[in-house]
């Protein structure tokens, strides 16, 4: 291992178990076969209308919208390879998605910090690669999404998220904001770069794009045509629908799955039908209208399981998923924000999902403070140890020792005590006095943990060469976003 | 509500004081999902580990009845050590005719538990010893009125099937126990589950009972009492509490065996070995009454615990939350019905990131697991400390997992194509009929999305408090019929007059 980056810590549960039967997966299965036939999609690139036409896909020119018959889909979709190597900076932090372990990432992409000196205030550049040094540190972290948009750079703030990142953490990064086929071409420049040939760049990917549907059956013209362009280069590309029921989603949560789904499920066909075997993920996380307000609800009580159907859905199309776990609504890191997280990221491990996004933000992710990821990352740990196989080795029966101390007698002083109660987990957030023997709120140690990681945590520097490279890659975008603006603006 | 003579009973109290408020139905948690967490083999290497124990080792049990019991029926009984070793063959001919289900009966008929596959009922926690008081929020010892108090929040919650006595009557001296069922029996029609320990207070408790059942009959046809008796870690059982399960088990109040081992100090330090070692416990406490009274109704509980190498603390959180299915996974391997042991939280304060995290996957995990009975919302400090707003916080935590283990709704109406290809690409769902009918429905308000005035959703917590007074202020569950209650008194006026208690 190189560096001091500590190595990961996925959850890789004993148990793996389906919430949906094989009935209820087939009858959401077709649901989106039937949209995507009859409804289709609202397709405003002429571009990528064209190559959906091409492909045998019904396309109306005048109101933009793609139908895609049946079997077209599903031969698509049969071209989705099932697993595939996430790579990283450091090969030690290579993920492996082959449905054995869940890789939990940060959150993204918020737009304020929690600031110790100044407070509240809007986020740079710099914060992006503050929190990943910190996502670093922590095993809980299997990959980054830039926590923060790089506001301080607004034309090419996705790009400028990549370089701090990769010179900040040697994990693997997804991008969750990048649009557009110049950027997306700039993007795949800077992860040949980390990569180091185009061979590596196929094989173990440093990047990986989430790119956003628009809900209701609708697509974005630069974020279909940058996933192309990510897709030509052999960058793992996913699609996720935030379709919210009641608004851009019916009133119940299957419909707004059905909808969310036929939008992924539109996206994947086209990449598989211009670019083979690609690989994708597919990326369900449905919310909820506050029917007073129209607010977006992400961690209602009835929210969770949409969830874990987009896991299993994403299986029955032969696809990784990207879960939605964590993730709250809560503006302060407390009770609420603890309550919410346990059970999303439960389920979606057990259902056997092989990559997640959520840890770290507050305020439904806009907020970031540093202690919301340490504090996360510990309820990540309570889900992997509760999740591990229970052992009933000899050693772990311990049945010589029980006979030893006997009845009535205690363990105290077992050797097999003395060795094995260290290797028992205990969070280091709780159970911490002061020296007057005061309890310390679990929330105020994260918070000098933080600290304390971000004093100290300097991960493996980006070699020099392809510090600069990149470097030069990003300021080449920034001239050519501000000549294209200069044109606009004229 | 459930009778015609209650409702008479509740018209004439009500003449007297504010009309009774009718309990809402019970709302346990029905998973359509059944997670095996541990395989055949290991509750095999489990169960074999137990069996060995109690062949090898044995377990104490400090009473003579319980030891003449045992060594009638080929049990190996060591008078001088009180310890006796069980062949494995008398165990499982005991076990054999412990009854799989059973029906704990409550006060009003409709809240009665059966007992069935699939079905978990829980209970508030018990049982604490201090309160922080609920008008002037300061903390102080536990007493009588806490349980009336919390009786009234249980009967309201449909999350709550059963109550324990909270905390502890510790103004009612010798005779608290029964003090704790009389609180309950006048604040709430649901199951009791009293913590009574000693022959001579068991019977009391029987003869409160069988004053709300009518005749010792109906009680033993429709139990309104369960008794829970913790054993002592490691492999010994209590005098009292033998004596009080001999004497319910012959009533035919069923009785659970509790076992809390503690890694590293009355257990061995590996998840396994404690198992075992608790297991033992309870397994020894069942066949007794199942040798004495075949068919007993009984249960098996094991609440593990851990003593943290850091500071010595006794906690009941670690990171490692397996405890909360593995032991029911034991029960049910040996044919028993089993209470899970969720919540308690070792945060000293209510409502914390502490406090949410480390109960967060109980009701989940207890869920899949398939417990019949499931312990205990309400407490803080470690089962110690009782916030009135605990059980709402947890209460909130519940329902979250009961939605998660909901069958998900894929019916033609769920769907909605017709009403998706009616909004097509790019339109919204606000206007349409679907929406409106079922957006009233969809979304249940938990404690964290009650609006604010000013925008916004309020602190959770502070709703939760104010929940709790409004329960108290407006839920006044079925009295309990007044002839009834007064033959309580008269019980427990007896029993602090013969048992020495403060009453």
């Amino acid at each position: 291992m190189s560096g001091s980056t500590p190595p990961l810590a996925p959850i890789r549960p004993a148990r793996h178990a389906r919430f949906l039967d094989d009935g209820q997966l087939a009858d959401l299965r077709s649901a989106t076969l039937e949209l995507l036939d009859e409804v289709g999609v609202h397709c405003p690139s002429r571009q990528v209308r064209a190559l959906y036409a091409d492909h045998g896909a019904m396309v109306d020119e005048a109101r933009e919208v793609v139908r895609l018959p049946p079997d077209l889909v599903t031969r698509a979709m049969a071209q989705a390879p099932r697993g595939y190597v996430m790579g990283a900076r450091d090969p030690d932090f290579d993920l492996v998605l082959d449905g054995t372990a869940l890789h939990v990432a940060t959150d993204g992409c918020g737009i304020e910090v929690l600031d110790p000196v100044v407070g509240r205030r809007s986020s740079n550049a710099a914060d992006v690669g503050t929190a990943a040094r910190l996502a670093d540190a922590l095993p809980a972290v299997g990959f980054y999404w830039p926590m923060l948009s790089a506001r301080d750079h607004p034309r090419t703030a996705p790009l400028h998220e990549l370089l701090a990142s990769y010179a900040n953490t040697v994990k693997h990064v997804q991008t969750e904001t990048l649009m557009g086929a110049a950027p997306a071409r700039s993007a795949v420049e800077m992860a040949r770069v980390i990569a180091g040939d185009d061979v590596t760049l196929r094989t173990r990917p440093p990047l990986s794009a989430l790119v956003c549907t628009i809900a209701p059956l609708a697509q974005d013209a630069d974020g279909m045509e940058g996933a192309l362009v990510l897709a030509e280069a052999g960058i793992p590309v996913g699609f996720m629908s935030m379709a919210t029921a009641g608004t851009t989603g019916p009133a119940t949560v299957p419909g707004t799955v059905a909808a969310g789904d036929a939008e992924i499920v539109a996206a994947l066909t086209l990449v598989q039908l211009v670019h083979p075997g690609a690989p994708v993920f597919h990326s369900l996380m449905t919310g909820m209208m506050d029917p007073h307000t129209g607010a977006y609800l992400a961690t209602p009580w009835e929210g969770e399981i949409a969830y874990v159907v987009g896991v299993e859905l994403a299986h029955a199309w032969g696809v990784p998923t990207l879960a939605g776990v964590f993730g709250t609504d809560a503006r302060t890191p407390g009770w609420q924000a603890a309550a919410e997280a346990g059970v999303a990221l439960t389920l979606s491990a057990m259902a056997g999902a092989e990559t997640g996004s959520g840890m770290g933000l507050l305020e439904s992710c806009m907020l970031f403070t540093p202690e919301q990821l340490v504090l996360d990352a510990d309820l990540h740990e309570r889900v992997r140890c509760t999740l591990a196989a229970f052992d009933t080795s000899r050693e772990a029966l311990a049945l010589d020792v029980v006979k030893a101390v006997g009845p009535n007698g205690h363990f105290l002083y077992e050797r097999h005590t003395r060795d094995e109660i260290r290797r028992r987990r205990f969070s280091p957030l709780t159970g911490r006095t002061a020296a007057d023997g005061s309890p310390i709120e679990p929330v105020e140690v994260a918070r000098a943990e933080a600290a304390r990681i971000l004093a100290e945590h300097r991960p493996e520097p980006l070699d020099d060469a392809q510090g600069r490279e990149l470097a030069r890659i990003v300021a080449a975008a920034d001239r050519e976003a501000e000549t294209v603006q200069a044109a606009v603006g004229r | 509500m459930a009778s015609s003579r209650d409702t008479r009973t509740a018209t004439a109290v009500s003449t007297a004081g504010p009309a009774s408020s009718e309990t809402p139905p019970l709302e346990p948690i029905r998973s359509r999902r059944r997670v095996r967490f541990l395989d055949d083999d290991q509750l095999d290497r489990l169960q074999d580990g137990t069996l060995r124990i109690l062949e090898e080792v044995g377990v104490r049990f400090p009473s003579d009845t319980a030891l003449d019991i045992l060594g009638d029926h080929g049990a190996m009984v060591d008078r001088d050590s009180q310890i006796v070793r069980f062949p494995r063959d008398l165990v499982r001919r005991a076990l054999s005719v412990a009854p799989r289900t059973f029906t704990m009966a409550a006060r009003d008929p409709r809240f009665d538990l059966q007992l069935e596959d699939g079905v978990s009922y829980f209970t508030t926690d018990g049982c604490g010893v201090a309160t922080i008081d609920w008008d002037t929020r300061q903390q102080r010892a536990s007493r009588k009125s806490d349980i009336a108090e919390m009786a009234r929040i249980v009967d309201y919650l449909p999350s709550i099937g059963f109550m324990w006595p909270t905390v502890s009557a510790q103004d009612r001296g010798r005779t608290s126990q029964l003090h704790e069922i009389d609180a309950a029996y006048n604040n709430t029609v649901k199951h009791f589950q009293a913590m009574v320990m000693g022959a001579e207070p068991a019977r009391r408790a029987i003869e409160m009972a069988t004053v709300l059942a009518g005749s010792g009959e109906a009680l033993r046809a429709r139990p309104m009492l369960s008794d829970l008796i913790c054993s002592i870690a490691p492999l010994a059982q209590d005098h009292e509490g033998l004596e009080a399960a001999l004497v319910f088990a012959e009533a035919g109040i069923p009785v659970g065996f509790l076992a809390m081992p503690t890694l590293g100090t009355t257990a061995p330090a590996t998840s396994a070995g404690a198992l075992v070692v608790g297991d033992a416990e309870v397994i020894s406490g069942i066949v007794l009454l199942q040798l004495a009274y075949p068919g007993a109704p009984v249960f098996h509980s094991i609440m593990k615990a851990w003593a943290d190498p850091r500071n010595g603390n006794y906690v009941g959180y670690s990171l490692d939350n397996r405890a909360r299915y593995a032991p029911v996974e034991m029960a049910h391997h040996w044919g028993l019905p089993s209470m899970a042991a969720c919540f308690g939280t070792d945060s000293p304060t209510a409502g914390t990131w502490q406090a949410g995290v480390e109960v967060a996957l109980d009701p989940f995990l207890g869920g899949l697991a398939g417990p019949e009975l499931v312990t205990g919302l309400g407490l803080d400090r470690t089962y110690t400390l009782l916030y009135p707003e605990a059980i709402i916080l947890d209460d909130d935590v519940y329902q979250r997992a009961l939605h998660a283990l909901l069958a998900e709704d894929v019916s033609d109406e769920a769907l909605a194509l017709d009403v998706i290809a009616n909004v097509g690409p790019g339109g919204h769902f606000l206007a349409e009929r679907h929406t409106r009918i079922h957006m009233r429905t969809s979304l249940k308000r938990g404690l964290t999305h009650e609006l604010a005035p000013e925008g916004g959703y309020r602190d959770p917590v502070e709703v939760a408090r104010e929940r709790v007074a409004w329960i108290r202020e407006n839920h006044r569950p079925e009295p309990l019929d007044p002839h009834k209650a007064a033959e309580l008194t008269r019980i427990l006026s007896a029993a602090d007059r013969d048992l020495g208690g403060a009453g």
